[in-house]
């Protein structure tokens, strides 16, 4: 089977999305102290690594490699948001993240002539997503005491509209490429 | 080992780096390939020394010697609390 280059381009765009997200979370599941949120922060890593394996596996399914692409996503929102300086901050960012990725998948699925195989996969990977965004509320409704409900409040505030500026820049930067998927700049 | 020294070899060892390169006039961006190793390193030092840091902190820490000063005073603030 012979891909759309475009369509092989947003997968291997998924895929190392989901290699950075892996990587980083398996570096603060390994500096945090013994927790519940180690916990969740340790199977939050896994799923990572298991979306980039699906994303693998499934551009093999399609008869492609996975494109080596420079720099993640995720890279940009620390340009766009200032750097996270403690661990309300990462969740805080990371569930604003979680929630762009649930729409970008969302999306794809939606839009004509996506392959079984990608649609089988997002499936998949959805499934982890939402409880991702769930953990990641709890743990931070747990924080409320030590950092302030309006300071969690703002900083959510302050992630999410860094969000769109990332989302957008990117989407223009590749919006051949994202095709029916600009809509999600919307 | 005094506390600013002990921070000092912490950030290291989470940098990668031999302590001698984390000299207090090292720019911290000058030290890491990705700014998320950065914000893995200072995640650590609030783990590590059970402290915590606001983004307004860190706003205007550029060097190794600005992010030591700000977790050696938060350190010692709170071993007097």
């Amino acid at each position: 089977m012979k891909i759309d280059e475009n369509l092989h381009w947003i997968l291997s765009f998924y895929r190392t999305s989901e290699i950075s997200g892996a990587l980083f979370f398996g570096e603060l599941a390994r500096s945090l102290r013994p927790s519940a949120i180690q916990q969740d922060m340790t199977r939050h890593f896994a799923d990572e690594a298991n979306h980039a394996r699906y994303w693998t596996d499934c551009l093999e399914k399609l008869g492609v490699e996975p494109l080596k692409l420079p720099v993640a996503y995720q890279n940009q929102y620390l340009a766009a948001a200032g750097m996270p300086t403690n661990l309300m901050e990462i969740l805080a960012i990371t569930q604003v993240f979680e929630k762009r990725v649930v729409s970008q998948y969302s999306l794809h699925r939606e839009s004509p002539d996506v392959p079984d195989i990608v649609t089988e996969t997002i499936d998949t990977i959805m499934e982890d997503e939402k409880w991702h965004i769930q953990w990641i509320r709890d743990a931070l409704t747990e924080m409320e005491d030590e950092y302030g409900a309006d300071n969690i409040k703002d900083t959510l505030r302050r992630f999410t509209l860094a969000d769109r500026e990332v989302y957008q820049k990117t989407a223009q930067e590749h919006k051949e490429r994202l095709g029916e998927l600009r809509l999600a700049t919307k | 080992m005094n506390t600013r020294e002990t921070v000092r070899a912490k950030m290291a060892e989470v940098l990668g780096s031999a302590p001698e390169r984390v000299s207090d006039d090292a720019v911290l961006t000058d030290l890491v390939n990705s700014s998320f190793l950065l914000v893995e390193m200072v995640i650590e030092l609030q783990e590590e020394f059970d402290v915590r840091f606001q983004q307004s902190d860190i706003v205007d820490v550029v060097n190794v010697g600005q992010l030591l000063d700000l977790a050696e005073s938060r350190i010692e603030a709170r071993a007097k609390a």
